[in-house]
């Protein structure tokens, strides 16, 4: 008598639809996400520059991005980076991979890697324009300046 | 007494959804908790080479294009543009274009005197510059810089294409 009882309230829901809708909600966060988003520094308060364009390289251009606070230390993964060491690996690496593609690289000519700067509206010009001279000495030649679009974005 | 078992159908197959249903799950909650939608931002695209003096174009030497010039650079006739910043708030008190020195440089009213002044420039078609030094107090605030950029990124050369070649320096003390 018991054992009838209990197989009358079992439930066994249909989970086939939910499932569906979690796919479904997986492969858009999928499609969406951005993972080179990780080397943004979100706290960072952009210039307001009304003719920046969206960045469009065809992901055929190497982007190295440098975040730069307002008292213009370069900032990799939240951690504040000694700027000249850092540039040094960085060329180092661009060059031994423009070296594997036919298009071959000689030393003192200058990369094929977009140095993109994503500096704080405050910092001052001279810590900026370090940067950038230390991007310059290390054959970088090929720049992106960051800025927001419009006040609200 | 003697529990009976339903019987099921050999051929019929039950698929235990909750096990997958708890996978999709986690994997949703990680997407969700990892995902940033990314900002609004665009960019100025610029050739920044080290800044090089202004010369003029040898005998026999055209300016800029000139196949036998091994240093594209050299033989570019250069346009100054002098910042002065205030030291403390680093808002740009005066605009210079010209000359490389404060008493040098023609002074420029503001951030649309200096747009005019530079259409002014590049309209004319005997116009020799091709590249932009921007000499900069070490004060000056990046938005205030990125303005000026602004500015100049917006004027075409004689030959159509719009001015990329800029460079930046430090503002020479006196």
């Amino acid at each position: 008598m018991a054992g009838k009882l209990s197989q009358q309230i079992k439930a066994e829901p249909n989970l086939t639809p939910i499932l569906d809708m979690v796919f479904q909600l997986i492969t858009f966060f999928m499609l969406v996400i951005n993972f080179k988003s990780a080397e943004i520094d979100f706290s960072l308060k952009l210039p307001v520059v009304g003719s920046a364009r969206p960045v469009d390289s065809g992901g055929h251009i190497g982007l190295l991005v440098l975040n730069i606070d307002s008292k213009g230390n370069l900032r990799t993964s939240r951690s504040v980076t000694d700027i000249d060491n850092f540039l040094k690996i960085q060329a180092q690496a661009t060059m031994l991979a423009a070296r594997l593609t036919p298009d071959d690289l000689e030393h003192g000519i200058e990369l094929p890697t977009t140095v993109v700067i994503r500096a704080d509206r405050d910092t001052p010009f001279g810590k900026v324009n370090r940067v950038i001279k230390a991007c310059q000495d290390n054959g970088f030649r090929s720049f992106a300046l960051k800025a927001r679009v419009n006040k609200d974005g | 007494m003697r529990r009976r078992r339903k019987r099921h159908n050999p051929s019929e197959v039950e698929l235990n959804l909750a096990a997958m249903l708890d996978m999709a799950f986690q994997l949703l909650t990680f997407f969700i908790l990892t995902f940033r939608p990314p900002p609004l931002e665009g960019q100025i695209s610029l050739r920044l080479p080290p800044p090089q003096p202004i010369s003029g174009s040898k005998t026999g030497q055209q300016l800029g294009d000139d196949q036998n010039n091994t240093n594209p650079l050299k033989n570019l006739d250069t346009l100054t543009i002098s910042v002065f910043a205030d030291p403390k708030t680093g808002e740009v008190v005066s605009l210079g274009v010209g000359g490389p020195s404060q008493s040098e440089a023609q002074p420029i009213g503001g951030l649309a005197a200096l747009e005019g002044r530079l259409k002014e420039l590049f309209a004319d078609p005997g116009n020799p510059f091709e590249q932009v030094i921007i000499q900069v107090s070490e004060s000056c605030r990046y938005d205030e810089l990125m303005k000026i950029v602004d500015i100049c990124t917006r004027q075409k050369l004689p030959n159509g294409k719009p001015l990329s070649k800029l460079s930046f320096v430090d503002l020479p003390s006196g």
